[in-house]
């Protein structure tokens, strides 16, 4: 690392305070929760260097710096958490794999959330035997184990754009987010509210994205939350297996799975992926907390 | 969880407190339990039905073939082959063999192995309802036939310098009584390969799947008892897990360390000595030379010739194999494993040159038009995609030191990574670009080279074709002495070099972890465990693993 | 009884159509069964003999005909890769997972149980928050990072406890079948540890968020009120209450743990079926892949089924909800 990076890193680290004042100012409910602020600052930490990325990075991901003299390098102020086996870089490897990692995290969980919502609502609504062939769908997707399920849709490609593993990452991890949502339409539907919207003539799109779904909205964003964290978890599992990314496009779950047969000399290019994947998990698990906390109209009065 | 840890701890004192109380057992010459750290788990024990290298170390204990190759692994002729279940054998006319069996020879059953058993032996391999993978390897025999209950005579279509090698290296004898009455389209499930009689100098005792495969020292074996005790084979699914059994002093042997980190590792195992031997197996870049997916037009890239040599010449092959490897492997020159006899420095390669290889690259018309780092030509980018399997450790990293190594020049490599057994299918349709493979060597060149690289060879996987190799690699193999096939064999070489079908890349150097207390190891390179028998235990060096007897 | 009836065949069902798309989606997948990877010569005839003997050769829909039929007789058929039937190597490796996934269910439970009401007795104290962080973040963990360290630092480090396997095959089955339980249990507290540790944590966040929920409602109020001690209102009222939850999550932590299993059994060399389905994916062995998936959905199935009955039993209300729900 040099001085522009360190720079660089600075003020990502100031723009982070920023943010983090704003967010304070305009949601103090949500913070009031004992580890809300630490985690969100996190993420946003985390969201800033994988945009800034080409400047924080002080090496590109795929530079093999020197493959014979600089393999599996100890952290050092030069290269700060280590090199890997294929003498590149780990800290810029972690920047950039914060990219496609909180990408793929994002992005499948919303493929997750808008499938699982759509369904859930649908079935919820109009019960009857729409409800029953779709919720035994969702049986049968829950009733295989996930892995197994993508290992083999997996098997159906040749190679895997990034998209298709966002695709089929987010199409498998549906069915729990459908029978929530389900649950909250079907207490949902017999309230006076809805009643009211159908009788004065409602259609029923209108009736379940206008009425329903915003005042289910609250398990919604927190299995949202939850749910990225998982999607995470996913990725380094395939990527243990060795399903994922084209290399040398970096990963955390392929690094992981890349480091994994150096753990002995090398733990650092291991370590520090999953560290990551640990804490933004936690993060996650923390802000969804914080946001049952903040939604719930039962705790306005504590 | 405080709790949770004090407990497991208790339970561990106990277990081990359990264990050292036991140690009784065994004691003498002829003790010991040699415990191997295997990757992997055959399918079946039966030698006819299975290629795996674990099922092949088993079987070189449980199944005796005829003869077998000495330490120089010489091919050529009969005289450097080490007679087993055959006492002696003698020539009959240019076409005939006759081999007199041992007649002290028995199958762990008690009945003796007769020229019957060696008869059934060959119409098994050979019948292709068995569908046995050694099938082509004995095409050059006519017939077995038994003369009387211990001579079999062996027939063969033709004269070549490699006859006797063919009659008997890919053979083991199989027990006539035992498996007449299996249907020959049910070998490869007979429960016999889960539970063999073998004539070897150990018997089965037990499989537990997925877990071990455990013999026993047959004391009554032909060519006298075993030192050894017992042998058990571990079956891992991981090779970084068994190199911590093997390190944690929990298995003895693991014959191949594969990356100098592990070497690192085992060397520094206190109860562990090392062993190196050379190795059988070689990797490269192969290029598909036509079309991805039709063979009858040539590739757009690999098809030219200067470009394959340039693609070569952009690759610092001893660079990479120091990173990889370190000192445990060679670059090749040409495709050979270090184990093959016709191994040497001295043959002509292309050297490397990246300023050679991008002016050829340009020279050919493959510069970067569009300033975007990637080399182009009438609108297509010089860009290919590299097939390995997702399961070997080694290729991805050589893949992705290749990937950079490209970039450099130009090139832009993308890389597939795929389950072995789709890289089977693609490759075999000619459905790629360019694949990484490891070939295992026979201790012959006359197998694997035709095989791989001459018009018609069944795993010409880069359809390579120049005649020239073809007649020369012809007279190699069809010379009667090594003095005489030798230079044919170089000049066949520096051909394929010059032509660049692939980037040879690595020729494995083996390194053995074997525990230290076991003396007299020997190790014959083209398959490690065939003389296990000869290894021993030292009465005064026995440790608790040994002394656990049944 | 007739919900217990509607129940076990839409069960059935439900394992029924698991079983066809496996089927069918896996002989779509790249790759065929018997070529070896491309390291190895392919004969062609060889493999053409080996796709008639096994039945590969046919049109998928005749396959899943003869496949029907077969299963009928109880019959799985033979595995390409494995050699041998498809029934035997899953009978042995079935009790093998079973083991795993009931010690890590039972650290799981045990554990997360133990810490959410410690944690709930002490809400938002030093020993909540610090406990409450630290089961986070190991929830947070990839399971297979976890399995990697701790076979580093207990196998190979610490020499605490062996690398990998179900028991040492030196030992068993040589010795007598007490000292090859104890192995047994020394082999098996690292891969339980690893698949448990991770489901302990989410317990106890999940048992600490029910024992709050369930303290805020009346019925324990009116027992404080009347002058229960606090300890014994807490230990009856709540936990019987969140006992009801749980066991709701008994059936849902099912599906997970096998998910688990398979990246755990691999690491510790465990013999069970999450390794078996592994490797007969990679490998395109068919009759494995559908069996596999006929005993993992079943399982599944029959765990939620477990789950529903468990909770119908503790609480008759539930009875007609359940059904809903699940």
């Amino acid at each position: 690392m040099t001085l522009p990076e360190w720079m660089a890193l600075a003020a990502a680290l100031l723009i982070t305070r920023w943010i983090m004042a704003a967010l304070r100012r305009r949601y103090g409910r949500f913070f009031r929760h004992p580890t809300a602020g630490w985690a969100t600052a996190l993420l946003v930490f985390l969201s800033v260097l994988a945009v800034a990325a080409p400047l924080v990075a002080p090496f590109p991901y795929w530079l093999q710096i020197d493959i014979v003299r600089l393999k599996n390098h100890p952290p050092s102020w030069t290269y700060l958490l280590g090199t890997d086996l294929y003498s590149r870089d780990v800290w810029s490897r972690l920047i950039y794999g914060a990219r496609i990692s909180l990408a793929i995290g994002a992005l499948g969980m919303l493929v997750a959330l808008t499938v699982g919502t759509v369904v859930g609502a649908v079935a919820g609504y109009y019960r009857r035997w729409v409800d029953a062939v779709l919720m035994r769908g969702v049986d049968i997707g829950l009733a295989l184990p996930r892995i197994f399920i993508l290992l083999m849709a997996i098997a159906l490609w040749e190679r895997l754009p990034i998209g298709v593993l966002v695709l089929v990452i987010g199409l498998t991890s549906w069915f729990g987010t459908s029978r929530l949502v389900r649950a909250e339409v079907l207490s949902l539907r017999e309230r006076d509210f809805v009643s009211a919207a159908r009788a004065v003539g409602a259609g029923p799109a209108r009736v379940i994205f206008a009425h329903v779904l915003p005042n289910a909205a609250a398990p919604i964003i927190v299995s949202a939350a939850l749910g990225v964290g998982n999607v995470l978890l996913l990725e380094a599992g395939l990527s243990f297996l060795g399903i994922g990314l084209p290399p040398p496009q970096p990963s955390w779950g392929n690094m992981i799975a890349d480091g994994q047969h150096t753990l002995l000399h090398a733990p650092w290019t291991t370590l520090f992926p999953g560290l990551a994947i640990a804490l933004v998990v936690m993060a996650l698990n923390s802000v969804a907390d914080a946001l049952r906390d903040a939604l719930d109209p039962r705790e306005e009065s504590t | 969880m405080r709790t949770w840890a004090r407990l497991s701890i208790v339970a561990a004192v106990v277990v081990a407190g359990a264990c050292e109380r036991r140690a009784a057992g065994c004691s003498g010459d002829y003790c010991g339990t040699l415990v191997m750290a295997a990757v992997g788990e055959p399918p079946t024990l039966l030698p006819t039905s299975t290629e795996e290298v674990v099922a092949r170390d088993i079987a070189e204990q449980l199944f005796l073939k005829l003869a077998d190759v000495g330490m120089s692994t010489n091919t050529i002729g009969d005289e450097d082959f080490q007679p087993l279940l055959a006492e002696r054998w003698e020539w009959d006319g240019p076409l005939t063999l006759v081999f007199h069996l041992d007649p002290r020879a028995r199958w762990h059953d008690g009945m003796p192995v007769t020229a019957a058993d060696v008869a059934f032996t060959f119409v098994a391999y050979t019948d292709s309802s068995v569908a046995s993978p050694f099938r082509s390897a004995v095409r050059r025999l006519a017939s077995v036939t038994q003369r009387d209950s211990l001579t079999a005579v062996f027939r063969f279509r033709e004269r070549y310098p490699e006859m006797f090698y063919d009659a008997v290296y890919h053979m083991r004898i199989l027990p006539k009584h035992l498996l007449l009455s299996v249907e020959r389209s049910q070998w490869r499930t007979a429960p016999f390969g889960r539970a063999p009689v073998g004539n070897g100098p150990y018997r089965f005792v037990s499989w537990r799947a997925a877990q071990a495969v455990e013999l026993a020292a047959d004391s009554t074996f032909f060519l006298g008892r075993p030192r050894i005790a017992r042998l058990i084979w571990r079956f891992t699914p991981d090779m970084q897990v068994a190199i911590s059994q093997l390190i944690a002093d929990q298995a003895d042997v693991r014959e191949q360390l594969a990356t100098p980190e592990n070497i690192a590792r085992a060397r520094a195992a206190q109860q562990l000595a090392l062993h190196p031997y050379p190795g059988n197996t070689y990797g490269y870049l192969g290029f598909n030379l036509t079309a991805n997916g039709d063979s009858g037009s040539p590739h757009p890239i690999f098809g030219d010739r200067e470009v394959r040599r340039a693609l070569t010449m952009a690759v610092d092959r001893a660079r990479l194999l120091r990173s990889v490897f370190g000192d445990f492997a060679k670059v090749p020159p040409g495709p050979m494993s270090t184990l093959l006899w016709i191994w040497d420095p001295e043959i002509r390669q292309l050297p490397y040159d990246t300023v050679q290889a991008a002016r050829s690259l340009s020279a050919r018309g493959w510069r970067d038009r569009d300033g975007d780092g990637v080399r182009d030509r009438d609108g297509q980018p010089l860009a290919f995609r590299v097939l390995i399997p997702s399961t070997s450790q080694i290729r991805r990293q050589y893949a992705r030191l290749l990937q950079e190594q490209y970039r450099l020049v130009g090139v832009r490599v993308e890389i597939d990574e795929v389950e072995p057994s789709v890289v089977g299918e693609r490759v075999s349709g000619g459905r790629y670009d360019a694949v990484i493979l490891a070939r295992v060597n026979d201790p012959t060149p006359s197998s694997g080279v035709p095989q791989s690289w001459t018009v018609g060879g069944r795993s010409n996987y880069s359809r390579y074709r120049n005649l020239a190799f073809d007649r020369l690699v012809d007279r190699a193999t069809s010379a009667s002495t090594r003095e005489q096939a030798q230079p044919a064999w170089r000049a066949a070489m520096e051909l394929i070099n010059a032509d660049a079908p692939g980037v040879f890349l690595f020729a494995l150097d083996n390194v053995a972890a074997i525990h230290s207390r076991v003396d007299d190891v020997r190790i014959r390179p083209d398959s490690w465990a065939a003389l296990l028998r000869t290894w021993r235990i030292p009465s005064d060096r026995l440790i608790d693993r040994d002394r656990v007897g049944r | 009884m007739a919900w217990l009836v509607r129940r076990i065949a839409a069960s059935i069902a439900i394992v029924f159509a698991v079983v066809t798309i496996t089927f069918f989606l896996i002989r779509l997948a790249h790759g065929k069964p018997f070529i070896p990877g491309g390291d190895q010569a392919v004969d062609p005839a060889v493999i053409a003999v080996l796709e008639e003997q096994y039945g590969a050769d046919k049109p998928s829909h005749i396959q899943y005909i003869a496949f029907l039929r077969q299963l009928t007789r109880g019959n799985l058929g033979q595995s390409f890769a494995l050699q041998r039937p498809v029934a035997d190597a899953l009978a042995e490796a079935i009790p093998n997972t079973l083991i795993l996934t009931g010690a890590a269910l039972l650290l799981d439970f045990l554990l997360g149980l133990g810490l959410g009401v410690y944690q709930a007795l002490r809400v938002n104290r030093l020993p909540d928050v610090v406990l409450g962080n630290t089961t986070l973040f190991i929830y947070s963990f990839p399971t297979f990072w976890l399995g990697l360290i701790l076979l580093l630092v207990f196998g190979e480090w610490l020499h605490w406890f062996p690398i990998g396997g179900k028991t040492d095959p030196v030992l068993c089955p040589a010795v007598d079948s007490f000292r090859c339980t104890l192995d047994l249990m020394h082999h098996l507290v690292l891969p339980a540890l690893t698949l448990g540790v991770v489901g302990a944590a989410g317990t106890a966040r999940f048992q600490r968020a029910a024992m709050l929920e369930v303290a805020r409602q009346d019925f324990i109020r009116t027992a404080r009120a009347k002058g229960a001690p606090e300890r014994r209102v807490v230990l009856r009222h709540q936990l019987r209450n969140a006992l009801l939850t749980f066991i709701t999550r008994f059936g849902l932590a099912f599906p997970f743990l096998l998910t688990g299993a398979v990246l755990t059994e691999t690491i510790f060399a465990w013999p069970g079926m999450g390794r078996i389905a592994t490797e007969a994916i990679l490998r395109r062995d068919y009759p494995v892949v559908t069996a596999v998936a006929l005993v993992a959905s079943a399982m599944v199935v029959a765990g939620n089924l477990v789950a529903d009955l468990l909770l119908a039993a503790a609480d008759p209300r539930l009875r007609s909800a359940s059904a809903d729900v699940t």
